[in-house]
């Protein structure tokens, strides 16, 4: 008699949720985006205290590559990168949580309507999705900010408009599965109002997906809002805007320090939004979950 | 169809919100000096109409492939458009095609290898290329390849001084492996290979996410376990069995991969001196040039309405189970 | 004359988020050539996994002890090139829905080929004709029609032949069908029966059936193995053991059988509580708590599987005398 251990190799498992470790906050990329974002977020609360220099203050010191006293060197009106870059946090960050907070409100309100009214109204607004969709985002951004004037609060309203579909729809759909469900009947039954049914019961499991979709989002808003600038469509200088930081960095192409740092601030702030929003997915839905394994007893 | 009218509309919309006279703004010089070139201007477009009529114009105009005259060029939108297309859709497919091969790649490894090392790293990497400016990328990426490194020429289509083959497609590659010019052909990929990796991470990023959660969906199904009992080798079963299973999820992301190259294009062309249709909307959302910001707009809608309607066959191709019959 | 398949002391254990599970307990039966061999018994009971580890398609991870003679080899040993050589062309599986173990979106004839041109080395014309050949055997109408056309075309009668015919395509010597016929009706699942049957009378195929259906077992299997709790308790001639039932467990399920012609009023019998599931199996004899023969011995002792003459085989201490049919 032998006892043998079905090797590894090329096999893909069977199991459907392995041992993981822990929940999913403790996994390694949850509280790598954790730190990334916090240390962000501090960053843009405390950057009176921390940047060492006015991010508008313009000096003599032209183009000068990153030293120990500009440690990401100085762009061409002489101002200190470092400094501009984190002050670009006080633009991006809010403003990317701004963004989401009304696009989701908005989708959401009128996805709930849509789905729970049904009728011509739910047309209405779908066919207004399908018409943002049929747009590639940047294209239709860039249409409503041309057409509305370059400022950075134009570029907000365009990134809005491309992005509430997405939540009206999931909220759409969501509302009229679970207003089929039998505990919001049970509830409507025991004569509790419709409104009281649709917060009470619907809105708890709306609200899962939603996060994921939300979290993920902060991430796009942020690279559309710094795409835009890029183009000029945005922020105006002279705003410590990422994008049009790297916008200016490629006509210094030789100054590389000029494009890549603020190009590198968009990237970690991203980065970190969408480790959280993986991370929020796997606790939600440990299915598909990228979890790390765990050793079996 | 209802789909098309309505983005016309927007589009017509917001060409009303700016404020100002699109004659004067689009005749320019000539605006002060020829009174009647100003008059046949606004008779053309309509412009001293009531609005409806203005906008019955516009559709008429579209009809029959007017799509107004930019304001940069002077020349009918149509006719810049023409002339850009080319260039951009020969970055576009290639860097389409890569980002398929390459993320059904890694996606599928990534799967297979479920929740290892492997898979973890990939997952990083993954998000790296979804999280990625990708104006960034292309400043970083041109700056390393080319200034630092050489490897790649910087700007362009081709070396200066050589000159395409002869325009068929307006693809240079596909022109020079027609003409059977191979040096044409050699440089051309040579400039293309940068623009189109930069432009193919972001896809890449998503499309092995997006494998991988197919795959993954698919590989506790009966028929796979089926396929081992049959004694086929495990490469076989994935190959043959998993994935094609798994692509019709994949296949309707090609709807969103077009939609970020296209994003894309608008961003890196102008770095890479790529004189394609994004580059044409980059700079004409700079000047404001309208009608251009206009027209870009409208193709590249419409393109994407074409692609989705491709996509959606291609799905009926693979799943037979959907098939109209 | 040896048998076809001799297996002593199989088991087997999964992995689970809890540590290893032990599945199959230990057990042993032989399969004789050209017979119908039945296993029987609950879901949980094992029966699946324990035919799993056979053909070496167990999860990763998994731990299995043991042996299992085939023709010469034991399987349990065999390294995986050796043993996907067996698998399909010496041993072959019908799963239990035919919906899902064949694949959606492969035409029949290449499910019905690819394993045939794998194994056998046929090529495509050959293997296309081997194809008809199979499809008529299991008596799919127009076979040379059926090859072309796609799993969901067909009804669950027919996509259970056509997974008969897969199984058989190489000409292996041991089907296993594991619950062929529970996802069919009922005047479907005679048919399938009295295919397999006709089957292997033509050509001395043995068959492993298992099911929970003691009905299919009647009229098809010339021996029975019940499993309860993966463990083997009763095994024999199948009639002998259905008309004469030794063990508390077989008699239970017997008498739990609605009698067609009983009386209107006559109460339906079932045997209290449920079967344990593997993470929490009774100590010694896995059936006591729920036995109303059980002694003193039984919560502490595994019965043995011994040999109670006339080929029956028992698993428990109690007098047989005194249970009743």
């Amino acid at each position: 008699m032998s006892v043998q251990r079905l090797p590894l190799r090329f096999r893909i498992s069977l199991r459907r949720t392995p041992g993981t470790l822990g929940s999913a906050w403790t996994q390694p990329l949850a509280i790598a985006g954790m730190i990334l974002a916090g240390a962000w977020i501090l960053i843009a609360i405390f950057v009176p205290l921390i940047a060492p220099y006015d991010p508008l203050a313009q000096s003599s010191q032209l183009v000068l590559e990153p030293s120990s006293a500009h440690w990401f060197g100085t762009d061409e009106l002489g101002r200190d990168v470092f400094s501009r870059v984190l002050w670009g946090s006080r633009l991006s960050l809010p403003l990317a949580f701004f963004l989401v907070a009304m696009a989701v409100a908005v989708g959401g309100i009128l996805g709930g309507i849509a789905g729970y009214f049904g009728g011509w109204v739910d047309e209405v607004i779908m066919r207004a999705t399908d018409l943002v969709f049929a747009f590639p985002t940047i294209i239709l951004a860039m249409a409503v900010t041309a057409a509305l004037g370059p400022s950075l609060r134009n570029a907000v309203l365009a990134v809005l408009v491309v992005f509430w579909p997405s939540y009206a729809r999931v909220v759409r759909g969501l509302v009229m599965s679970l207003g089929q469900a039998d505990y919001v009947s049970a509830t409507r039954l025991l004569g509790a109002s419709s409104r009281r049914a649709l917060v009470v019961d619907v809105l708890p499991n709306v609200a899962g997906p939603v996060m994921v979709l939300a979290t993920l989002d902060l991430g796009n808003a942020v690279l559309l809002l710094a795409g835009l600038s890029f183009l000029g469509l945005g922020a105006q200088p002279p705003t410590p805007e990422w994008g049009s930081m790297v916008n200016t960095g490629t006509q210094y192409f030789e100054r590389w320090w000029m494009g890549t740092f603020p190009g590198f601030a968009i990237l970690s702030v991203v980065l970190a939004f969408n480790f959280l929003g993986d991370s929020l997915r796997d606790a939600l839905d440990p299915r598909s979950s990228w979890a790390v394994q765990g050793r079996d007893r | 169809m209802l789909l098309g009218v309505g983005i016309t509309f927007v589009a017509f919309v917001l060409t009303e919100l700016v404020p100002g006279d699109p004659a004067a703004a689009n005749l320019g010089q000539r605006a002060i000096a020829d009174p009647a070139a100003v008059q046949a201007f606004r008779e053309h477009y309509g412009l001293d109409k009531p609005l409806p009529v203005q906008y019955a114009v516009y559709l008429q105009h579209l009809v029959t492939g007017d799509l107004g005259q930019s304001e940069q060029s002077h020349r009918p939108v149509r006719a810049d458009l023409s002339e850009y297309v080319p260039a951009t859709a020969e970055l576009a497919v290639t860097s389409i095609l890569l980002a398929f091969v390459l993320g059904i790649t890694l996606g599928v490894v990534a799967a297979v290898r479920r929740n290892r090392l492997t898979d973890q790293v990939l997952r990083v990497i993954s998000l790296g290329g979804i999280s990625m400016p990708t104006f960034w990328l292309a400043l970083v990426a041109l700056y390393v390849f080319f200034f630092k490194l050489g490897w790649v020429p910087g700007s362009g289509r081709l070396d200066p001084g050589v000159l395409p083959a002869p325009h068929v497609t307006g693809l240079y590659t596909v022109d020079a492996l027609l003409a059977g010019q191979l040096d044409v052909l050699g440089t051309a990929l040579q400039h293309l290979i940068l623009p189109a990796f930069v432009l193919a991470a972001y896809n890449v990023g998503l499309l092995t996410r997006f494998t991988r959660s197919a795959v993954l969906e698919v590989i506790n199904n009966d028929y796979v376990q089926a396929a081992r009992a049959k004694g086929l080798p495990e490469r076989t079963v994935v190959l043959r069995h998993v994935l094609r299973a798994a692509l019709p999820p994949i296949i309707t992301v090609g709807g969103l991969a077009f939609a970020n190259v296209m994003t894309g294009t608008v961003l890196v062309e102008s770095i890479f001196a790529w004189p394609g249709i994004g580059q044409y909307a980059f700079h004409s959302a700079t000047t404001l040039d309208l009608p251009a910001i206009m027209g870009v707009s409208l193709f590249v809608a419409i393109v994407y309405i074409v692609v989705n309607f491709v996509v959606d066959i291609l799905y009926g191709v693979v799943d037979p189970r959907i098939r109209v019959t | 004359m040896s048998s076809l398949l001799e297996v002593k002391g199989l088991r087997v254990r999964l992995p689970t988020t809890s540590g290893l599970v032990t599945v199959v307990d230990g057990i042993d039966y032989e399969v004789e050539r050209g017979q119908v061999f039945g296993i029987a018994g609950e879901s949980g009971s094992g029966k699946t996994i324990s035919v799993l580890a056979l053909l070496g398609l167990l999860p990763d991870g998994a731990e299995v002890e043991g042996s299992a003679r085939f023709e010469n080899q034991d399987l349990l040993t065999l390294g995986r090139r050796s043993l996907r050589e067996i698998r399909g062309r010496e041993i072959a599986m019908v799963f239990q829905d035919p919906l899902t173990s064949l694949h959606p979106m492969m035409t029949i004839e290449r499910q019905l080929t690819e394993h045939v041109r794998y194994h056998l080395g046929l090529d495509g014309t050959k293997a296309r004709v081997r194809a008809v050949e199979l499809l008529q055997q299991v008596r799919i109408p127009d076979p040379a029609g059926a090859l072309g056309a796609y799993p969901h075309q067909f009804s669950g009668g027919m996509r259970q032949r056509i997974a008969i015919a897969i199984a058989l395509a190489c000409g292996p010597r041991l089907l296993i069908a594991d619950e062929p016929t529970t996802a069919l009706d009922v005047t479907v699942q005679a048919g399938i029966l009295r295919l397999l049957d006709g089957l292997r009378r033509q050509s001395g195929l043995s068959v492993i059936m298992i099911t929970h259906d003691l009905g299919v077992m009647s009229s098809i299997a010339d021996w029975l193995s019940v499993m309860y709790a993966g463990r083997v308790i009763e095994s024999g001639p199948t009639a002998e053991v259905l008309a004469r039932p030794r063990h508390p467990y077989t008699a239970g399920l017997l008498a739990a059988l609605p009698h067609p012609e009983a009386a209107e009023d006559t109460p339906l019998v079932s045997i209290f509580g449920a079967p344990p599931s593997p993470y929490a199996r009774p100590a010694g004899c896995a059936f006591h708590p729920r036995c109303t023969f059980a002694i003193a011995s039984c919560a502490t002792d595994v019965p043995g599987l011994l040999d109670v003459g006339d080929g029956r085989r028992l698993a428990c201490p109690v007098d047989p005398l005194l249970v009743r049919a």
